[in-house]
């Protein structure tokens, strides 16, 4: 699954650190989750989705 | 991470307590040894290290579920991940051997025992488990390790 959350981090200027404090899960977890290499469940989807103020689905693609 | 330093600090607290309280009791068991009495052969004594062990384990379960509950959903499917796919390749490991060890011909096999140097059924048992557990364990090492590796 793709997602545009390094576009969307780097756009408010954050760290993965900080994203990692903001979603409550680890910055190793942050990466995995922006390399697309590990995929949220939907709470963690719909927190992020909630902290960038967006739809899920304008964050994450089912496209390859 | 406030709430995970705390589990770490409570965790080592923990484990200071399971290494005193198995000093004690292996200090009460060589002091009772010294005053004449047969340890070795006391049921009381096999008893008490069982109850102690069974103590330790249920402290070390409560531990491990407190971790899981602590860690994020990356770092719990990690570790989901590699016990399904570490044990169970450390356990076909062992399987191998149990295999092998059930044949006649491994009957003129020596394998030593690792305690003691005994060799009757119960050490030998003892030492099968160990083992088995050591490759699961090895097994989860490598598989918790890859898979961080590969979402780096």
């Amino acid at each position: 699954m793709n997602n545009r959350l390094k576009v969307l981090r780097a756009e408010r200027d954050w760290s993965q650190a900080h994203l990692a404090t903001e979603l409550g899960v680890s910055r190793q977890t942050v990466n995995a989750l922006e390399t697309g290499r590990y995929d949220p469940s939907l709470p963690l989807a719909f927190k992020i989705a909630r902290l960038f103020q967006m739809p899920i689905e304008s964050i994450f693609s089912d496209e390859e | 991470m406030a709430g995970k330093r705390k589990l770490i600090i409570q965790s080592v607290i923990g484990f200071g307590l399971i290494m005193l309280a198995a000093f004690l009791m292996g200090g009460v068991l060589a002091y009772l040894e010294t005053q004449g009495q047969d340890i070795t052969s006391s049921a009381g004594a096999l008893w008490a290290v069982g109850g102690f062990a069974a103590v330790t384990m249920l402290i070390s379960l409560w531990v491990g579920f407190k971790w899981m509950s602590s860690i994020d959903e990356a770092a719990r499917e990690a570790h989901k991940w590699a016990w399904f796919w570490g044990g169970s390749g450390g356990m076909a490991v062992g399987g191998v051997l149990v295999i092998m060890a059930s044949l006649p011909q491994a009957a003129a096999i020596h394998i030593p025992a690792w305690y003691s140097e005994r060799t009757d059924p119960a050490a030998y048992a003892a030492t099968g488990a160990f083992a088995m557990l050591t490759l699961m364990l090895i097994g989860y090492t490598i598989a918790w390790a890859w898979w961080w590796l590969g979402r780096r």
